[in-house]
């Protein structure tokens, strides 16, 4: 979630389309979106990938609608609970829920701008301890552990399963980073192998 | 230590022909610390030269592990080159920026394991040594051999970073000073080498006005819809092909990569610290053996001035 | 690369184990030495049975050729980490464990438990103390924020654990943040 220039996350993250409406006629670009016109005409509606939503939408030839995964009703559900909502499954393979969700925050203005990142923020405080509990849990299990906590179907495993890419990216570093340990914690008995 | 830092070991051999050598050749030229080959014999306990200093440095020890020393192990004033040095090294891991280099620390250790290491050899070359003076030589070879651990992964980790933040540092004045000759000629090839590629490989191939890899964004159109239909044509058409060729976005970024001083960090207060201002007029004042997290940018100057260190 | 992608976001356990035995552990040699200078200053001398401090992984090394006993740090015992695991379980912050306690510990089980006092007990002990300064550094993580968390008497492994994943999150609060009052560029 970085805005290096490299950043192959971050390009990927442009890559989600928005809805934009057109407020006025745009000649020979009817193939934008996908579509199969010769012109945009005022009022049609397109799918635009963000990378260049930006600048039709800040020279105000379009309005954007707020995407789905960040409708009224999703938000409902994470204000009732946050752990019971699959990210993963509200926004394409490939990209993240948050990383998307921060860009169409930094579209919007400032009212609507703000309740956006509340609305990130406590879902992502929201569901951070289990992530890491559970990534946790995975690294004491050891590489056979697969089904863990509960079997296929329980509470556990559809939360991992709905994690977001940015989630997911903390469970892997969070569950590292307690295998290094366990590791280290269980070799070098007797301290043979002790040469520094 | 342990299987995973013999692994450790590994990658330091594979890199040990390369910078590094080159790097540490300079700093042993530039040493100012180098002592005549006569005082090497670190180990030669007759020499009086070497029982003064011992015996001051025996009373330092005495003092640094009194009965009152303090739960915490906070670094005393008279701290060792070496402690000082695996001080600047964890910082070093752990900062998101390069900080300033030691050099003049680095060569005098550099200088200590020469010594002690033509000290060694000296010993060993005599046969009569007996299983006491062969555990004694065992000991000091293997002393060098962690603190030469030490010192590459330091140089390791400020050449990561250099290599990471090349085409920044040539173009950042503030950072280039707090980097060595050496240092600062590897940014600058290292720099050239990947402009090189990235023209070879797209580049060159590109229409004049964008084959420079420093472009700034061509355009930001006015916020109004009051232009002919023929201006947004061309516009979006120039911009269209404009994030085609790259993917990337440009007014967001400039393909510089900077150090990410936003990034938080793991401090250990190792005196009072003055307030630091965060933002919403909060400030907070750690006193000594405060461990906190929080961005590199707010602790940045206390680093600086030896106040705190990153754990 | 100069450096390995598992060595960029933290350092190792490894790692922290060879600063910890840096630092200085009494012993009762069984062999005799002269007064030797070494880089991180000079000691010795070693008459068996007067005891010296020496740097742990000195101590180690001579601990595995059987050339020396380790006296026991005075914390490495069970009433001291009783009180200690007391205090976690019914204080809210950290109790004060020597900061390197982990990785000392650690090795002196390993290499010197003939030189340890009721083992098994110690043992039971360190990991009951892991487990519950574990539970509140997971504390700590709901009060996280993208501004500064207190952990003050969290320990050097501890600290090293929790790294990867407490300085990730932050970061993304960090970005998903938005003033009111900034007028964002875009």
């Amino acid at each position: 979630m970085d805005n290096d220039y490299f950043s192959i996350d971050a390009i990927l993250a442009e890559n989600q389309k928005i809805q934009c409406k057109f407020k006025q006629r745009i000649p020979e670009m009817g193939h934008l979106g996908g579509g199969s016109e010769r012109d945009i005409t005022a009022l049609s509606k397109r799918q635009i990938p963000i990378w260049l939503a930006y600048i039709i939408v800040y020279s105000d030839w379009a309005d954007f609608d707020i995407p789905q995964p960040f409708s009224n009703k999703v938000r409902n559900a994470l204000r009732a609970e946050p752990r019971s909502v699959r990210l993963s499954n509200l926004v394409g393979a490939g990209t993240g829920w948050y990383v998307f969700g921060k860009t169409i925050m930094d579209m919007l203005g400032d009212e609507q701008g703000v309740e956006m990142s509340e609305m990130l923020v406590a879902t992502f405080k929201g569901r951070l301890v289990d992530v890491i509990d559970q990534a946790q849990h995975f690294a004491a299990l050891g590489p056979v552990g697969g089904g863990g906590s509960g079997g296929v179907d329980s509470a556990p495993q559809m939360f991992r399963e709905g994690l977001d890419t940015t989630e997911r990216e903390l469970f892997v570093s969070a569950q590292e980073s307690s295998r290094r340990m366990r590791k280290w914690y269980e070799e070098g008995n007797g301290g043979t192998k002790r040469v520094l | 230590m342990s299987s995973s830092s013999a692994s450790a070991m590994d990658w330091e051999a594979e890199y040990a022909a390369g910078v590094f050598e080159a790097n540490t050749a300079a700093l042993y030229r530039s040493s100012k610390s180098r002592k005549s080959r006569t005082s090497a014999l670190a180990l030669d306990s007759d020499n009086e030269d070497q029982d003064i200093t011992m015996a001051s440095a025996s009373t330092s020890i005495r003092a640094r592990t009194g009965p009152t020393a303090p739960i915490l192990d906070l670094p005393q004033d008279d701290e060792s080159p070496l402690s000082q040095l695996t001080r600047h090294w964890m910082n070093e891991r752990h900062a998101p920026d390069i900080l300033p280099a030691e050099e003049e620390l680095l060569a005098s250790l550099l200088d200590h394991i020469r010594r002690q290491s033509d000290a060694v050899q000296l010993l060993r070359g005599e046969p009569s040594a007996s299983e006491e003076e062969h555990i004694r030589i065992m000991l000091v070879q293997m002393e060098v051999e962690r603190v030469k651990f030490i010192v590459r992964s330091y140089v390791r980790t400020r050449l990561f970073k250099i290599e990471k933040f090349a085409r920044f540092i040539m173009t950042d004045a503030t950072i280039q000073t707090r980097i060595t000759t050496a240092e600062r000629v590897h940014a600058s090839r290292h720099a050239h080498l990947t402009d090189h590629h990235f023209h070879n490989s797209v580049l060159q191939s590109l229409p004049e006005t964008q084959s420079h890899l420093d472009d700034t964004p061509i355009f930001m159109p006015p916020m109004s819809s009051s232009f002919s239909s023929s201006w947004i044509l061309t516009h979006l058409t120039v911009w269209l092909f404009f994030s085609f060729s790259f993917l990337l976005l440009f007014f967001l970024s400039l393909p510089v990569t900077k150090p990410d001083n936003s990034r938080a960090v793991f401090v250990h207060a190792l005196r009072d610290c003055p307030p630091i201002r965060f933002q919403e007029n909060l400030t907070l004042e750690m006193k000594r053996g405060h461990i906190s997290l929080m961005p590199f940018s707010f602790i940045e100057q206390l680093l600086l001035r030896g106040d705190v260190e990153l754990i | 690369m100069s450096l390995p992608q598992s060595l960029r976001s933290s350092v190792t356990p490894p790692e922290l184990e060879l600063v910890a035995s840096q630092q200085l552990i009494e012993i009762i040699p069984l062999i005799a030495m002269e007064k030797t200078a070494f880089i991180s200053g000079a000691f010795g001398p070693l008459q068996p049975p007067r005891k010296t401090k020496i740097p742990l992984w000195m101590a180690i090394n001579l601990k595995l050729k059987k050339k020396c006993h380790i006296v026991a740090p005075e914390w490495l015992a069970v009433e001291f980490l009783q009180s200690c695991l007391d205090e976690e379980l019914n204080q809210p912050g950290f109790s004060m464990l020597p900061f390197r306690y982990a990785e000392v510990s650690k090795v002196l089980l390993d290499i010197a438990p003939d030189d340890i006092q009721s083992t098994d007990k110690i043992r039971s002990l360190l990991k009951d103390l892991r487990e519950a300064r574990q539970a509140k550094s997971r504390e700590g993580l709901d009060q996280l924020n993208r501004g500064e968390l207190s952990l003050s008497n969290l320990c050097s492994l501890e600290i090293n654990e929790i790294r990867p994943f407490f300085v990730h999150a932050m970061g993304i609060l960090t970005h998903l943040h938005r003033d009111a009052s900034t007028e964002d560029q875009l």
